[in-house]
């Protein structure tokens, strides 16, 4: 919570002027008392009731105070809002070399976990689409708000051949800002996920400046250790990630990058990402609230004086 | 000589008439309590001097001699002693209350008012037929005592004492000296030696721990406690929120008099403050009369004495 006025909370010294004013009434010496032999007997009974109901209604006046004080200064609170018309693409590796073993239990197999968290965490009236890419793009779900299409085709991604992250890439773009569409001001972002070096098509770093262009910012997950591999012809194949291409591609589009070797990672970066993307912050005005709890302590306050009898003389 | 801090209290009455007839009806009244223990009850000094007869009978060994009656002695033919009703001056012995509290009376006078008429009847009373008053008041700064004395001139010295008034209200708020009564009663206890009559006239608030003393007086004296009170100190009224300061002390109680479960509670803790002390006053032995700031004091006064 923040305050867009906060020299208003200057107010709050009213606080200790209303505790030391209630503090001199009891302290002063009184002139308008009344003699009374009896007072002892009085006193005695006043001692063996509790004391607190005399302090309600100053502390309701202090409440009173401090709300009113604190909508004097625009409170404000930061709320997480969906953007409406967003939309997302989960741009997956389905390369052979996402069958290495090297992330538990393989690194499809933690990509589907990951996405599945994934759409699990993004607000509802967010569209998502996926993209499964090997040399080239895949199977293609356009961005909706279906989960289980999407759900399937993550599920049934399958890794072989070659990484053609390039082409992968533009198709994804050309998913969540359709040609044709000249509104730049919808959200969209790109979740690519690889694990290698691009082997065919256009190179994506040059692919990134269209996505800058197009205002997609593109995430990038680097997935995989430098000592993966998949069983070859004979010996071990060895598939390293490209994490230097992957960070270029999220610098350039003004996304981020995440490199990532183990699949509990993984799984914290797409709930991560499914809470960000999709939804920005926003200050929301509280004043209201806190002038109506004022009130109400005000008026609660004025009622308990009202309820006191009338003193004498 | 006037005492310090002591002053006419605000709002003063006066004790009222003291008709001379009704003062009448009451000296029979305290002449009967007073002179009935002595003879009998207790051992009293100085047996057998005085002027009214009580029996004639025959003389035993041991019996004084110069009791010997001759008339009867010749006409039976056997020793005969005559013996008298002792009769000796009577002290009275005045306690007055003086404190603060007493300056406060919401009926027809204050009870200092009360307290000042039964000081004086009980003193004029008190020095018909040689009588010697005395008088000890307490409750101001400084306890007050009138030595034993007869004659006009010791009604007139007890009228000017109880026309001082009542101690002043504490400027600032002190602990209550709860122990003046008891130590009043003590003292008077330490000087009557004889036997006479002993009229305490207080509230009975704010004090402790005189019941023994009380008890130890009146073993030896005839002794009455005339308690005066307010109708206002039974209940309260319902008169809104109440700053009351008590005059004792000084302290201040603020009180919401409206709610009715404070006003229960205050009249039934004053009942059983009542209730208590008659009991104490029943165990002592002592006369208990209960005077009102509101009516005849006078009339009540006697009838209690009856």
């Amino acid at each position: 919570m923040s305050f867009t006025a906060p020299l208003a909370l200057l107010a709050l010294l009213l606080i200790p002027l209303l505790i030391a004013a209630v503090w001199w009434r009891q302290k002063r010496p009184r002139r308008d008392v009344v003699r009374f032999p009896a007072a002892s007997t009085l006193q005695s009974i006043v001692a063996s009731e509790p004391r607190w109901p005399r302090y309600i209604a100053p502390a309701l006046l202090g409440l009173a105070i401090l709300a009113l004080t604190l909508s004097f200064a625009k409170p404000e609170r930061t709320v997480t809002v969906a953007d409406r018309q967003a939309s997302v693409m989960l741009v997956t590796d389905a390369s052979g070399s996402m069958a290495a073993t090297d992330v538990e239990p393989s690194r499809l197999e933690a990509v589907r976990t990951a996405a599945n968290d994934f759409l699990e965490k993004v607000p509802e009236d967010l569209r998502v689409g996926a993209m499964s890419f090997a040399q080239t793009p895949l199977a293609t779900t356009r961005p909706t708000t279906d989960r289980d299409a999407v759900r399937d085709l993550v599920d049934d991604t399958i890794a072989n051949g070659g990484t053609g992250t390039g082409d992968a890439l533009e198709v994804a773009i050309r998913a969540v800002r359709p040609k044709g569409e000249k509104d730049k001001d919808k959200p969209a972002a790109i979740v690519l996920l690889s694990d290698g070096r691009t082997t065919s098509g256009k190179n994506p770093a040059i692919v990134a400046q269209k996505a800058k262009q197009l205002r997609v910012p593109v995430y990038t997950v680097s997935l995989g250790t430098p000592e993966g591999t998949v069983p070859g012809n004979g010996a071990p194949f060895p598939v390293p990630p490209d994490p230097e291409t992957m960070k270029r591609v999220a610098q350039v589009s003004g996304g981020k990058f995440y490199n990532v070797t183990d699949s509990s990672r993984l799984s914290e970066i797409y709930t991560r990402l499914g809470r960000q993307i999709g939804s920005h912050e926003e200050q929301r005005d509280m004043s209201v609230v806190f002038a109506a709890a004022g009130l109400l302590a005000l008026l609660a306050a004025l009622a308990l004086a009202a309820r006191r009898s009338p003193a004498l003389p | 000589m006037t005492q310090q801090g002591v002053a006419p209290p605000a709002g003063r009455q006066g004790p009222g008439p003291l008709p001379r007839p009704l003062l009448q009806a009451l000296d029979l009244r305290l002449a009967r309590r007073s002179a009935s223990p002595l003879p009998g009850e207790h051992r009293s000094p100085g047996v057998g001097q005085g002027t009214e007869l009580t029996q004639l009978r025959p003389y035993e060994v041991g019996d004084d001699v110069r009791q010997l009656d001759a008339a009867a002695t010749a006409r039976t033919g056997e020793p005969h002693v005559r013996l008298h009703v002792p009769e000796r001056a009577l002290t009275t012995w005045i306690i007055v209350d003086v404190s603060p509290s007493m300056a406060f009376g919401t009926a027809d006078r204050l009870k200092a008012d009360v307290a000042h008429g039964v000081g004086l009847a009980v003193a004029q009373l008190a020095v018909r037929r040689g009588g010697r008053l005395a008088m000890l008041s307490f409750g101001a700064d400084k306890p007050r005592l009138l030595p034993p004395s007869g004659g006009r001139g010791a009604v007139a010295r007890v009228r000017r004492a109880l026309d001082e008034g009542v101690a002043v209200d504490p400027e600032e708020p002190r602990a209550p000296d709860r122990t003046v009564l008891s130590r009043a009663l003590t003292r008077i206890g330490k000087m009557a030696k004889a036997s006479g009559l002993v009229v305490l006239i207080t509230d009975f608030r704010d004090e402790d721990d005189w019941q023994r003393p009380l008890r130890r007086l009146s073993l030896h004296h005839s002794t009455v406690a005339v308690e005066v009170t307010d109708p206002r100190e039974r209940e309260l009224p319902a008169v809104g929120r109440l700053a009351v300061v008590d005059p004792e002390t000084g302290r201040v109680v603020e009180v919401d008099t409206n709610r009715p479960g404070l006003r229960y509670k205050f009249a039934a803790a004053e009942a059983d403050r009542r209730a208590a002390l008659a009991d104490d006053l029943r165990r002592a032995g002592v006369q208990h009369i209960e005077l009102s700031t509101a009516g005849e004091w006078l009339r009540d006064l006697g009838r209690g004495l009856r």
